[in-house]
């Protein structure tokens, strides 16, 4: 038996899925989340025992007429895979709205259930809506349900008479006219019928306690959050708070307990090993396994705070009103305004966010956000930030705040370079979003948020890190005769003649040590490497306190390990935050661009902006701190020109093809 | 003696790792996942949404 979940956007369609289903498919309190179908079994217990019952979640829609994608996937699904019941999730505090898809939906042929969703807002609010005389004007059951209430949900109730109604007949309460596809006055006098139809039902059935306070408290509030101008600052500090707890306050506190144990873990298999094991072995599992993998998980605690406090933020609706603000400097460079979706998306994993590109209906634009989606900084490249704020800039939150800060730049300056090369300045969307109203967090919510990236990141640890951080082990381990290297000629090894060709190209970065090339060229498997890498090269098993470690090459602290000024530091950080991204991500954008040209220029393009933001930070910055350039500025300033020459000359042929087509159009 | 076993026992122990690593990431690619462990990086799983070429949004040029 299938039923699928159908409602009007940002109605908790994936939300009732997940309690439904067990599952821990991605929600978010702003519409546009869900843009493809998942499927999944209904729980045993909500099923009666019964094991053949699938529910599929379809993206949101506010008709039967398609008018984006997400709205076709739902439509096709309805009308050509022809589910057994549809449960039509309606937004209890958005009645009239959400009863216009209802109506349509009626009109199949398929027995329809209205699942009364966020009925407990409706309390709240001192609305009332009389489910009984809902259901009689319907003329389908209406079942009230909380989706993100545990006890009393209303989901035992909404399943079973799912069982029950399958087969059964209903008789639509409102029949349109069938209307010209072609001739829109039909179209929209049918429509109008349908909304009176609608305004009838509910003037009959609901009680609407206005309270204009209310209402007015969420304008004068989205006034200033979501200000063009006051929504900037505010954003920054609350990144710079979000960044202060996880970072510098109960983060670091989380994260010294739980290094410590691996810090244990690590002292007790080295006592089990002895001195008798060899010593390739030994320092794999050491410094490869423990130590590597280590020094990545040992970031959890930090990225487990960040993830709840990210969590927090969305489900507050801070977040679209942060797409709100960001939306408006997107379209002025020609992006979709529907490419804030994937970019936010993109803050988790930049898989899923450039997949959310698919949206977007020009070719242009949605190409051009999948190559700029991987500039935000992922879940994967927290650790890295989190490392080189702590190790160079004494934990200060302003180094994540301005990560993202940077990203957002990028993207913006990004879209400006290929707007030009394409030509294509001309071309705007108008994406209407609606924002949710503010609600108090949900801490369930936010906590299943914070362990299912928390479990990604393990079993990211646990997989790729593990692996890279082996495979880089044995290449440091020796030599091309395969002879094991001695200590102190490291040199020699596999590793740093792979890596050093790389690290010459480096120099002018400010990074030019062969280890910090082979941590990220290893960051391309996956970010995280990035630490696990330098961990595994600079022997060091811990990055978190390494107050009672004794560290190589007699440096003190980590810094000096590494051999970086906190200038280059930064430089570093820059480079593998901005560079191409991990190969999965690379594959997502491929399958989305669907064309080898973007693809390839996508990939240069992204390199070329690594590289020229690490220069800039490194050579400036350096000027600024020391009144000089550092090192080898000329040859790198010389690449850094070559490059913008080339993006230059395809800006000016994107001009000139933008020049024949406005001609060709006057 | 001591020795040889030992480091038998400890290749032994590294190999089930990285073979159990390895195991894992094919699991998960064969479930779809396109970035390993992301909970919200997988396919689509019933073919809709999955490379659709019918991108549909308002534009006005």
């Amino acid at each position: 038996m299938k039923i699928a979940l159908a409602g009007n956007p940002n109605s908790g369609k994936t939300t009732l899925f997940n309690a439904i289903t067990g599952r821990i498919e991605r929600v978010g309190n702003w519409p546009g989340v869900t843009i493809e179908k998942k499927e999944g079994p209904v729980k045993k217990n909500l099923a009666g025992g019964k094991t053949n019952i699938v529910v599929v979640d379809l993206p949101g829609t506010y008709s039967m007429s398609p008018f984006t994608q997400e709205e076709d996937i739902t439509r096709s699904f309805i009308k050509y895979e022809k589910p057994d019941v549809i449960i039509n999730i309606v937004d209890a505090t958005n009645l009239s709205r959400s009863l216009f898809f209802t109506t349509q939906l009626l009109e199949l042929g398929i027995p329809v259930i209205v699942a009364l969703n966020k009925s407990d807002l409706n309390r709240k609010k001192g609305t009332v809506i009389n489910v009984q005389a809902l259901s009689e004007r319907l003329k389908c059951p209406v079942i009230e349900t909380i989706a993100t209430s545990g006890r009393n949900n209303g989901l035992k109730e909404l399943i079973s008479t799912a069982l029950k109604i399958r087969g059964t007949k209903q008789e639509a309460p409102f029949v349109g006219k069938v209307a010209n596809s072609n001739d829109k006055s039909e179209i929209e006098a049918v429509d109008r019928q349908r909304f009176e139809f609608v305004k009838s039902v509910v003037s009959e059935v609901e009680i609407k306690k206005h309270d204009d306070n209310r209402l007015s408290r969420q304008d004068a509030a989205d006034r200033i959050i979501a200000h063009r101008w006051l929504g900037i600052p505010i954003f920054a500090v609350v990144m710079w708070g979000v960044f202060s707890i996880s970072q510098a306050y109960l983060g670091p506190f989380l994260a010294d307990i739980f290094v410590g144990w691996i810090d244990a873990f690590h002292a007790w298999v080295e006592g089990i090993l002895g001195e008798g094991v060899s010593p390739v072995l030994r320092s794999i599992l050491l410094d490869g396994i423990i130590g590597g993998v280590g020094a990545v998980v040992g970031f959890l605690p930090l990225i487990m705070v960040l993830f709840f406090l990210l969590a927090l933020l969305e489900d507050c609706g801070y977040m679209a009103r942060v797409a709100v603000v960001m939306d408006r400097f997107l379209k002025k460079v020609g992006l979709s305004g529907k490419s804030i979706i994937p970019i936010i998306i993109g803050t988790g994993c930049a898989v899923p966010g450039v997949m959310a590109t698919r949206t977007i209906k020009n070719d242009r634009q949605r190409r051009t956000t999948a190559m700029l989606t991987p500039f935000m900084p992922c879940g994967a490249k927290l650790p890295v930030i989190a490392l080189f704020s702590g190790v160079f800039f004494n934990d200060s939150p302003w180094v994540g705040t301005l990560m993202y800060f940077v990203a957002v730049a990028l993207i913006i300056a990004g879209a400006l370079i290929i707007v030009r090369i394409t030509g294509e300045r001309n071309a705007k969307t108008y994406f209407i979003m609606e924002l949710p109203e503010y609600r108090f967090p949900s801490l369930k919510r936010a906590a299943i948020s914070m362990l299912s990236r928390g479990k990604a990141f393990i079993i990211r640890a646990g997989t790729i890190i593990l692996l890279c951080n082996v495979v880089v082990n044995l290449m440091q381990s020796f030599d091309w005769s395969l002879h094991v290297v001695e200590e102190g000629a490291e040199n020699t090894s596999i590793l740093a003649s792979i890596a050093s060709p790389f690290a010459v190209l480096l120099i002018p970065l400010g990074f030019g040590a062969w280890q910090l090339a082979a941590a990220a060229i290893t960051g391309f498997i996956a970010k995280e490497n990035v630490v696990g890498t330098l961990a595994v090269v600079y022997s060091i098993t811990n990055f978190i306190d390494t107050e009672e470690f004794e560290l190589v090459g007699g440096a003190t602290n980590v810094a000096g390990v590494m051999g970086l000024t906190s200038v280059a530091a930064l430089a570093y950080l820059m480079f593998n935050l901005f560079t191409t991204p991990c190969f999965a991500a690379i594959g997502a954008m491929r399958a989305e661009m669907e064309n080898k040209k973007w693809f390839w220029g996508g990939i240069a393009f992204q390199l070329c902006i690594g590289y020229t933001v690490a220069f800039i930070t490194y050579q400036f910055g350096t000027l600024f701190t020391t009144g000089a350039f550092g090192t080898a500025f000329l040859p790198g300033l010389a690449v850094v020109i070559i490059m913008m020459s080339v993006i230059a000359y395809f800006a000016g042929k994107g001009e000139q093809k933008a020049a024949v087509k406005a001609t060709l159009r006057a | 003696m001591g020795n040889i076993i030992g480091n038998i026992i400890v290749a032994v122990i590294l190999v089930a790792i990285v073979v159990a690593a390895v195991a894992k990431i094919i699991v998960e690619k064969k479930k779809g996942a396109k970035c390993i462990g992301c909970p919200y990086g997988k396919g689509s799983e019933g073919g809709y949404g999955c490379c659709c070429s019918l991108h549909n949004d308002t534009e006005v040029n």
